[in-house]
């Protein structure tokens, strides 16, 4: 078991990821690492003393009540929370054993390397094609082979190739709800990110196309480091590997999802997850 | 050690299904413990007619058994449980049918009995004075810690288990001798050792209950552990 008061330490999350996979040892084990991290919305404190340690290449869900900070705790990882006015931050998150708030780090070149997944679609009002491309054109690529490859590259991990390629020039908005966020999931990975977070991405998805983003989530974590927010408990035990819950600004319990879901050490846990909550 | 039952979810039919089925459990324990007192009481009174109601008792557990099925995995499918409640659920449904085995051995004893009731009375009966109590018992605190959540009581009942092994073998050694000096009464005897090995039985199925009760309160898995 692993609390905010008992920091993972690199062996026993090293232990009990090798009993999910067999391959685990080909990740980093603190790939992602927070420490004693505070987030402050003006006077009013989201997030308190955060200790968490994300390995790569896993899909790690952050669950919990609403306003309990998983969400705050996600768009630090790309500092995305900075464009919030009256913010403030202490502790650190370092990705790679890089803080991400060294002064050497480029916010840009953060993000580039963190894509991230809505709750909401928010395809652009252009083409599939150029949906797709615009990380790339932004970042000054203009080789058409390279873009077209990109295309189909990303349209193929998003799963949504044989439905799309046929219309690339259309408008994305045009496609359905489910289509858009795998579109919006092939875009963030476009420019080929270590890491994808995932905010709510099926909660506006009905469940067909929610289990093609939860088979495209589990396709995706070949490649890349993913962090996904929901309030579905069903969803966070299909899909992820380990699961943080959170409430109230604490991470209250970090574990293996099956421990989490079967038997959760805390008695927090344990009401949320059977619903006795509140 | 007790431990409270949970407090109710958020979702009260949630709670209502969880308790139907705890309920049916509980039922379907009370019947079984009836219907074994009942077959004992045929074979130790040498009367029939508990052994009759004995077996035509059992279908109604046999009922309840699926009923218990049907209650578990309707609480899987609405309400997704996770952690404490699926435990719950899942030791419900493996108690079940742990309780309907009892059941059949109750019958087997009843037939056995009125087997029995047809030839002259011996008194090598009462060599299964010793396995019936125990197995009756351990069968009763089984319930009874599935009814109190009591982990401690079930993990105890292991032990007993080994004690009713060793007194079926022995029995079964001292019959096996009588049959030899005996062989007018064999059937009388081979009847005993039959109704002994369902004793035996009840007492492994009183133990997979326990089990059962252990992995629901306390989230162990103590089969197969090392003896």
């Amino acid at each position: 078991m692993r609390t905010a008061d008992t920091p993972t330490s690199q062996n026993s999350l090293s232990e009990h990821c090798l009993e999910l996979t067999d391959d685990f040892t080909s990740g980093e084990v603190n790939f992602i690492k927070v420490e004693d991290f505070k987030f402050f919305y003006g006077k009013k404190q989201a997030l308190h003393g955060i200790n968490l340690e994300i390995p790569s290449r896993k899909v790690t869900a952050f669950i919990g009540p609403s306003g309990c900070g998983k969400s705050t705790l996600l768009r630090n990882f790309n500092r995305m929370n900075e464009l919030i006015p009256g913010v403030r931050h202490e502790g650190d998150i370092s990705i790679h054993g890089t803080s991400i708030y060294d002064p050497s780090v480029e916010i840009i070149a953060l993000r580039r390397r963190i894509g991230m997944v809505f709750q909401k679609s928010n395809p652009f009002p252009m083409s599939i094609y150029e949906n797709i491309v615009y990380p790339l054109r932004i970042a000054g690529q203009k080789d058409r082979s390279v873009l077209d490859e990109t295309v189909e590259r990303c349209l193929r991990s998003a799963a949504l190739w044989d439905e799309a390629k046929d219309r690339l020039h259309e408008s994305a908005l045009g496609l359905s709800g489910g289509q858009m966020q795998r579109l919006c999931i092939a875009r963030a990975v476009a420019s080929r990110p270590e890491i994808l977070l995932m905010d709510e991405p099926c909660s506006a998805l009905d469940p067909i196309a929610t289990a093609k983003v939860e088979e495209l989530i589990t396709e995706l974590k070949k490649d890349f480091t993913i962090i996904i927010v929901t309030h579905n408990m069903q969803q966070a035990s299909r899909v992820s590997e380990l699961t943080a819950f959170f409430y109230l600004g604490n991470l209250v319990e970090f574990d293996s999802t099956h421990k989490i879901f079967t038997n959760p050490a805390q008695k927090q846990t344990e009401d949320y997850i059977t619903g006795r909550f509140g | 050690m007790y431990k409270e039952p949970a407090k109710p979810h958020t979702l009260t039919n949630f709670t209502t299904a969880l308790d139907q089925l705890r309920s049916s459990v509980l039922r379907m324990s009370s019947l079984a413990q009836l219907n074994l007192k009942n077959s004992i009481k045929g074979l130790m009174e040498r009367d029939d007619d508990w052994c009759n109601n004995c077996i035509a008792d059992d279908e109604e557990i046999d009922l309840l058994e699926m009923q218990i099925d049907h209650e578990g995995i309707e609480v899987m499918s609405r309400f997704h449980p996770f952690a404490s409640d699926l435990r719950e659920v899942i030791s419900s449904i493996k108690i079940g049918a742990n309780i309907e085995r009892v059941a059949d051995q109750a019958v087997n004893i009843a037939r056995r009995a009125r087997k029995l009731n047809e030839q002259p009375p011996l008194t090598e009966l009462h060599l299964l004075d010793n396995p019936i109590r125990l197995s009756l018992q351990m069968f009763d605190d089984a319930v009874r810690a599935f009814a109190e959540r009591n982990a401690s009581l079930a993990v105890e009942l292991k032990a007993r288990d080994k004690e009713l092994d060793r007194m079926n073998k022995e029995l079964a050694d001292v019959l096996v001798n009588r049959m030899q000096d005996d062989s007018v009464n064999l059937p009388t005897y081979l009847n005993l050792i039959f109704i002994s090995r369902c004793l035996e039985r009840i007492g492994d199925h009183a133990c997979n209950v326990a089990e059962d009760v252990v992995f629901a309160v306390n989230a162990e898995d103590i089969r197969h552990l090392a003896k």
